[in-house]
C-alpha cells in the first residue's frame, strides 16, 4: 500500500477519503480505494491488518463495528466482498474471494421482532443514520488457498477449511471441512479433492 | 411535542425527488442513482412513511407502478423492480443486495417473446409490448431480509418472518417463519 503517509490517501484514489489510522497493509498490498472505509468504525488499536502481495478491489466494503477486527493473510485476492464484521473475521493466505460475496459475522439486527423495533427506532434518530447492531456476532474464518465464488453469503460462526471451494451464489451455514467443494443454497458438499500442494511443484 | 415538530421533512439527499414521490417526516433516501429508472406516472407512485432509512435502493418502477412503504423501515442498496404493486409495512429491515421484482419481466410464450424483443429494440420505439404477468407483493409489518435475497412476484410475506440470506422466495410466507434456501423453505418459527 503505497500510501502518502502525511495524509494517508492512496495516490490514484478517484474517491476523496483517506485510509483510517487503525488500518495497517503491507507495502505489497494493493488497496483500489478508499471508498471500501466507508462504514468502517473500528475503534480497536488495529482494526484491519492486510498482508503481503494481498489485494482489495472496488466493491469491497469494510462494514466493521467498534470492536470488529479483519485479518487478510498474504497473497489474497478481494474482488470486492462485502465484511459485515462486529468480532472477526480472518481470511487466510492466497485466498480467492469474488464479487458481490457477503461475509456476515452477525445478523446485525436481533432476530426478536420486538427488539428490532427498538433497533429501528434508535435509527431514524442517529445522526448518521448508521444502524446500532445488537446481535450476537460469531467469528468467521476463512482457512488457506480457499476459493469463494460470486455472490456468496457466509453465515455467522463458519469456518472454510484450508484448499476449499465454495460455488458461486452458495450460502454457507455450517463449516465447511479442508479440501472439499461446496455449493448451493444452503451449501452442501460436492466432492472432495486431493490435497496436492506438497506433491506439485509451482 | 416538541421533538416531533421539528422533525424535518423527508428528503432524497443526491437530487430533486419525482412530485409524485412522497416522503413522511424524518425519512431519508440515499443514493444518486435511486431514481434513474423511476418511470411511474401513476399520482401517486411511490408512497414512504416516516422515519425510514433507505440507503442506496434503486426505485425502478414501471409506467403503471405503486409501492407503498410504511413507518420505521431500513432497507440499504435493495433493488425493489415494480410494475405493479408493492406494499411493504412497517418496521421492516432489507439487507444489502436483495431484489424484488413483481413481474416476468417477459412473456413466456416464444412468439411473444420476440415480439417482446422487438418492441423492446431501438427499432420498436412506439409498438405495444405484449401483456406480461406480474402479481403484486405483499410485505406485513417487521419482516426481515437478509442480504442477497431475491422475493418473487406474487408473493407474500407475514409479519415478523426473517428471510435468511440468500434466499430465493418464490412462494408466501407464513407469518413468524424462518425461511432459507433455494427454493426458499420453512425451517422453523421466529
Amino acid at each position: 500500500m503505497k500510501l502518502d503517509t502525511a495524509n494517508r490517501t492512496l495516490p490514484w484514489d478517484w474517491y476523496p477519503g483517506t485510509i483510517p489510522s487503525n488500518v495497517s497493509a503491507d507495502e505489497s498490498a494493493y488497496l483500489e480505494t478508499s471508498y471500501s472505509f466507508l462504514l468502517y468504525r473500528s475503534e480497536l488499536p488495529e482494526g484491519i491488518r492486510i498482508g503481503r502481495a494481498s489485494s482489495t478491489y472496488l466493491g469491497t466494503m469494510f462494514d466493521v463495528g467498534p470492536q470488529g477486527r479483519i485479518r487478510i493473510g498474504d497473497f489474497s485476492c478481494i474482488h470486492g466482498a462485502w465484511f459485515i464484521c462486529d468480532s472477526e473475521i480472518s481470511v487466510g493466505d492466497y485466498a480467492l474471494i469474488s464479487w458481490n460475496v457477503v461475509f456476515m459475522d452477525s445478523y446485525g439486527v436481533s432476530t426478536d421482532p420486538a427488539e428490532r423495533r427498538k433497533q429501528l427506532e434508535a435509527l431514524a434518530f442517529d445522526d448518521r443514520r448508521r444502524m446500532a447492531r445488537g446481535a450476537l456476532a460469531k467469528p468467521i474464518r476463512i482457512g488457506r488457498n480457499v476459493w469463494i465464488g460470486f455472490d456468496c453469503v457466509v453465515l455467522p460462526g463458519v469456518t472454510i477449511g484450508d484448499g476449499a471451494i465454495v460455488g458461486a451464489r452458495s450460502v454457507v451455514t455450517e463449516d465447511v471441512p479442508p479440501f472439499t467443494i461446496v455449493a448451493g443454497n444452503p451449501a452442501r458438499v460436492i466432492r472432495q479433492i486431493e490435497n496436492d500442494e506438497l506433491t506439485q511443484t509451482n | 411535542m416538541s421533538e416531533i415538530a421539528t422533525l424535518e421533512p423527508g428528503r432524497w439527499l443526491d437530487g430533486k425527488l419525482p412530485e409524485n414521490v412522497t416522503l413522511g417526516r424524518n425519512t431519508i433516501v440515499r443514493g444518486d442513482l435511486a431514481f434513474k429508472r423511476f418511470q411511474s406516472q401513476k399520482q401517486p407512485a411511490l408512497v414512504v412513511g416516516e422515519h425510514c432509512t433507505l440507503d442506496g435502493v434503486h426505485f425502478a418502477l414501471g409506467e403503471n407502478a405503486k409501492v407503498e412503504i410504511g413507518n420505521y423501515c431500513c432497507f440499504s442498496n435493495a433493488v425493489l423492480l415494480c410494475e405493479l404493486e408493492l406494499r411493504i409495512g412497517n418496521y421492516v429491515v432489507i439487507g444489502w443486495n436483495t431484489t424484488i421484482a413483481d413481474t416476468d419481466f417477459h412473456p413466456i410464450s416464444p412468439a411473444q417473446r420476440i415480439a417482446d424483443a422487438v418492441a423492446c429494440s431501438p427499432l420498436g420505439k412506439n409498438q405495444k409490448r405484449p401483456p406480461i404477468v406480474a402479481k403484486a407483493i405483499i410485505i406485513e409489518d417487521d419482516v426481515w431480509i437478509g442480504p442477497n435475497a431475491t422475493i418473487l412476484k406474487g408473493v407474500f410475506i407475514g409479519a415478523g418472518s426473517f428471510i435468511e440470506p440468500g434466499s430465493l422466495v418464490t412462494r408466501d410466507v407464513p407469518p413468524r417463519s424462518r425461511v432459507q434456501g433455494n427454493p426458499a423453505q420453512v425451517i422453523s418459527t421466529v
